[in-house]
């Protein structure tokens, strides 16, 4: 084995190292930041290039901090949830762009999922009494939009006996579809598509799709309050200019989990302000701000 | 050395191989087991120093994404609390700038670059030495979606690794010498089990070679065949048979195991319980082997007695058969030296048999060997063709003897001749026998032809005898022709009683016996000679037995031998002596003996085998016939008796009752013998 020489003797502080400007790029932390990096990070590197303005993704923890550091500045670039899109609308966000599933609809629906041995859930009434496990309290198709639903059919959050929120940072709805696959809980809600992510996993005959929400808007860009319109309509640009059909963007945008960025404003996403302000008139449900603790607790026990 | 080895006692020389093995593999197991377990160890500890980078590695791609210093820094710190070898630790991202570290006094300006992760993001390890330590130095990527975004580095502690090899060489080498002290303890007893049950079969061995077979090297077993399988076979050689293992037995009637009778047969008993259960291990085999050649050696030792009692006995006989043997006996090997000669042997040479045997044929002298006796004895084992012959000697007082000397070749088992025995008879006796019935064939022969022409010439002789008395009775007595006529007729008749005498003595005369007295016989004799002898001054002084014997007999033909015997007696006297007569019967025997014994002047020795031959006579020419004890010897043979002479005769039957006279010669005495009845000599 090679012997390097290192004289311990000579020593020098060292300064905290400060990042330099850019502009900073954040995806709202559905996942973990490797995930959020992988995925992100060449159509980062792609808009740096193409913009010629550098750019910097940074990793919020949790949706509330990206929210907050929407707030606070320090996100010029979210890419979010609509309904997260929403409250960042009530910021000063706006959104300039919106990405289409792979599937190409520019649109994505939630999932009631169930143990496909449990015998005691066949209809949807039969979730009530039941516990519900939901990826997060911001999240779109792991949580409002199933919520939405239920109260579509008439079922309320505290008409279930329980209502988790799989812990975080990252892998949430991973370990939504696993909480129900373990039969820790009774129902699960999760995006569409997500299930794919968990086929390696689990196996998907074990599970049952109990209900489907209505469609709501995809993803959303926003840029923050108070952003450089030219800059961002550069961004915009350079995302609109990624297509399919360029074997380097397509690299990028598979790897984005997309298949092509398209303008979005936002009255797009009214139809997700509809369903919030649904849910806040129900007085019986209060999802905002009002996080449970104990039952995503209980979940990461069970895990 | 290997004189020294191999003069070491077996124990020592057992407890120092064994020591010597156990040394050896204990040191060799430690060393190899203190070098593999030193090198796992290491190996471990840089794997461990690897898992431990990369871990952190993995664990800080977050914090590095989301530039958490705090976490980063919780993160290396976390590192040194829970593992004390941690050196050190710090994160550097892609810029190479230093996110966090452990060291506390600023950080060593040369170690981040010391080893930097190459672009193949491949983990590095490298030996940091710092002077006064030396650290193994660990780099692993940090990585996110396949990029690298920066590395984590950790330092282990060598001297730490070190301090642990240390302690496990120590452990090991404590266990090591604990084991050692342990097997050598071990290895000492069973060396000393071993040597001592060697050592009981060594003494036992000796006890053997001493002779003390009695002794029994194992002990009795552990549970005996008959009550194993319930026997009840009681004539079975094993039943009862607490001395010897039924393996150890040929005979056995036991038919689970031992179905093969022949012979022992111990893969058979390898599967058989009374083996299983009684036999050992191969000392203890040797031991019950031991035991079995003792009791074979008793056994042989016995028969071995009895044959050599018997050995000596037939020894003893042979000795006393070789001793006793009037023959003189001598054994001679191929180069002709004695080898064994018996009494008779040393006698007749003078010598004592030690100064005999080992002695050369020829420097042994004898009156028997001769110049070619070595050439003899040669001859023989050339050609091994017996030797017989015989000798006549003629010893130092005069007399002569007849031997028979015999010499055969001995050979050995390949018919090969190694000796010769020789036999030397003393056949004298045989010789005079042989030479009395020649000399009575020559009688008998002469006799017949005697009696033939005494017959054929009996007629013309009474012819001449009648014609010269006719012839007388013309011619006057005074005259020449009557004078020559009484010539005439004197010599006719003692031609006539010559011719009487040949007849008499080839008994062509007829003999009438009849039971007679045979003290009357004798007594008639005496009366009509006594006068006679009286003017001669010879005294016939008769001792006849009492018992007045009756015997078979011709009277006649007998009183005409008395008055031979003592017409000879008188003869042999001339004037003044006696002649003492003397008969004893013996009733038991059945026979009657006679002994005419006179005082004359007796017979020479040399002629005293003559006398009985026809016309031998020391008288002068025309005193006797020289038939007188002829006939006589002719009468008594035909009586089935026998007729000896003895000169000198011996003094208690010449002086018995006789007063020695002035002429008393040596004398000589007649025997006759005669049987009582007619029996003895038909």
């Amino acid at each position: 084995m090679p012997v390097v020489k290192v004289d311990f003797s000579k020593r020098e502080s060292v300064k905290v190292p400060v990042p330099e400007p850019a502009i900073t790029y954040a995806y709202l932390p559905q996942y973990s930041h490797e995930v959020s990096y992988a995925r992100h990070n060449q159509l980062i590197q792609y808009i740096a290039k193409e913009t010629g303005m550098p750019m910097r993704q940074v990793f919020p923890d949790t949706f509330a901090e990206h929210i907050r550091m929407v707030e606070r500045g320090e996100i010029d670039i979210s890419f979010s949830n609509p309904v997260v899109y929403v409250q960042l609308a009530r910021l000063g966000s706006s959104a300039f762009a919106r990405i289409k599933e792979p599937d190409g609809r520019p649109a994505f629906r939630g999932q009631i999922i169930v143990h496909a041995q449990n015998k005691a859930i066949n209809t949807l009434d039969d979730v009530i009494g039941k516990r519900w496990i939901a990826v997060d309290p911001y999240s779109a198709g792991g949580y409002v939009y199933a919520l939405g639903y239920f109260l579509d059919h008439n079922i309320h959050a505290d008409d279930f006996r329980e209502i988790a929120f799989a812990p975080g940072p990252g892998g949430k709805q991973e370990k939504a579809a696993l909480a129900v696959y373990a039969g820790k809980y009774d129902v699960a809600s999760v995006r569409e598509g997500a299930l794919d992510t968990v086929k390696d996993k689990i196996n998907l005959d074990q599970i049952r799709v109990l209900a489907v929400t209505p469609e709501y808007p995809g993803w959303v860009y926003s840029a923050r309050k108070g952003m450089d319109k030219e800059v961002v309509s550069k961004i915009a640009q350079a995302m609109f200019k990624l297509s399919m059909d360029n074997s380097d963007d397509a690299a990028i945008l598979r790897k984005a989990r997309t298949c092509g960025i398209i303008p979005a404003s936002d009255s797009d996403y009214d139809t997700v302000r509809t369903l919030i302000h649904k849910i806040d008139v129900d007085d019986k449900t209060s999802i905002l701000p009002a996080l449970p603790p104990k039952p995503a607790q209980r979940v990461k026990n069970a895990e | 050395m290997l004189n020294k080895v191999n003069s070491m006692r077996f124990r020592t020389k057992l407890n120092a191989g064994m020591s010597l093995i156990i040394i050896s593999l204990s040191v060799m197991l430690a060393v190899v087991v203190t070098n593999i377990a030193a090198n796992s160890l290491i190996h471990e500890t840089k794997r461990r120093g690897q898992v431990l980078a990369d871990n952190i590695a993995l664990r800080t791609t977050s914090s590095m994404l989301s530039g958490d210093l705090l976490q980063m820094k919780e993160m290396v710190d976390e590192l040194r609390t829970v593992d004390s070898d941690v050196a050190y630790a710090f994160l550097i991202n892609s810029s190479g700038q230093i996110l966090a570290h452990t060291f506390t006094n600023g950080f060593p300006v040369d170690l981040k670059h010391a080893n930097m992760i190459t672009k193949e993001a491949a983990p590095s390890i490298k030996l940091i030495d710092t002077g006064s330590d030396k650290f193994y130095d660990f780099a692993a990527p940090v990585t996110a979606g396949g990029l690298v975004i920066g590395q984590a580095r950790l330092g282990l502690s060598r001297s730490q690794v070190q301090v642990v090899v240390n302690g496990l060489i120590l452990t090991i080498s404590l266990v090591t010498a604990i084991t050692l002290i342990i097997s050598l303890a071990i290895s000492t007893q069973f060396a000393h089990r071993i040597t001592y049950r060697l050592g009981m079969l060594g003494q036992y061995a000796e006890s053997i070679v001493r002779g003390e077979l009695n002794l029994n090297q194992t002990s009795g077993l552990n549970r005996n065949c008959w009550e194993v399988y319930n026997c009840e076979q009681r004539e079975c050689p094993a039943y009862g048979n607490t001395d010897r293992r039924c393996w150890q037995l040929g005979d056995t009637l036991c038919t689970n195991y031992c179905s093969n009778k022949s012979a022992r047969d111990l893969n058979n008993c390898e599967e058989c319980p009374v083996f299983a259960k009684n036999s050992g291990d191969e000392i203890h085999e040797l031991a019950e082997t031991f035991d079995v050649m003792s009791l074979s050696l008793r056994g042989h030792i016995a028969e071995l007695e009895e044959a050599k009692n018997d050995l000596t006995k037939q020894q003893e006989i042979l000795r006393t058969i070789f001793e006793s043997s009037p023959d003189q006996l001598s054994l001679i090997d191929k180069n002709g030296t004695y080898v064994s000669v018996n009494q008779a042997f040393a006698s007749f040479v003078d010598k004592s048999k030690e100064e005999i045997i080992g002695k050369r044929e020829y420097e042994v002298s004898s009156l028997l060997n001769t110049a070619d006796t070595l050439k003899e004895t040669k001859q023989i084992l050339r050609t091994g063709k017996p030797v017989n012959r015989e000798v006549r000697i003629v010893l130092e007082d005069g007399s002569r003897k007849w031997f028979n000397i015999l010499k055969v070749p001995v050979h050995d088992e390949h018919k090969k001749s190694i000796g010769v025995l020789g036999t030397a008879r003393d056949i004298t006796n045989v010789k005079d026998y042989q030479n009395q019935l020649i000399h009575s064939q020559k009688l008998e022969s002469i006799g017949k032809l005697a009696g033939g022409v005494a017959h054929e010439i009996n007629t013309p002789l009474g012819i001449i005898l009648g014609y010269a008395q006719l012839l007388q009775e013309d011619f006057p007595d005074d005259g020449q022709v009557h004078k020559d006529l009484v010539v005439v007729e004197k010599q006719a008749k003692f031609c006539r009683k010559i011719v009487a005498d040949l007849l008499d003595f080839s008994h062509q005369t007829k003999s009438q016996k009849k039971e007679m007295c045979f003290n009357n016989s004798i007594m008639e004799v005496v009366q009509l000679v006594r006068h006679a002898f009286k003017l001669e001054n010879v005294e016939i002084i008769p001792n006849l037995d009492d018992r007045l014997p009756i015997i078979y007999g011709n009277p006649e033909q007998l009183k005409q031998v008395w008055m031979n015997l003592m017409s000879n007696a008188i003869e042999a006297i001339g004037h003044n002596g006696v002649i003492n007569i003397r008969t004893e019967l013996d009733i038991n025997e059945g026979i009657i003996s006679v002994w005419f014994t006179d005082s004359g002047t007796g017979i020479a020795t040399n002629d005293i085998d003559s006398i009985f031959d026809p016309f031998f006579s020391t008288k002068p020419v025309g005193k006797g016939t020289g038939l007188g004890l002829s006939v006589s010897f002719g009468i008594i043979q035909d009586h089935g008796g026998t007729i000896s002479a003895t000169s000198p005769a011996p003094k208690q039957l010449l002086e018995d009752g006789a007063t020695r006279t002035e002429n008393w010669g040596p004398g000589t005495s007649f025997k006759v013998v005669l049987p009582l009845d007619e029996m003895g000599y038909e």
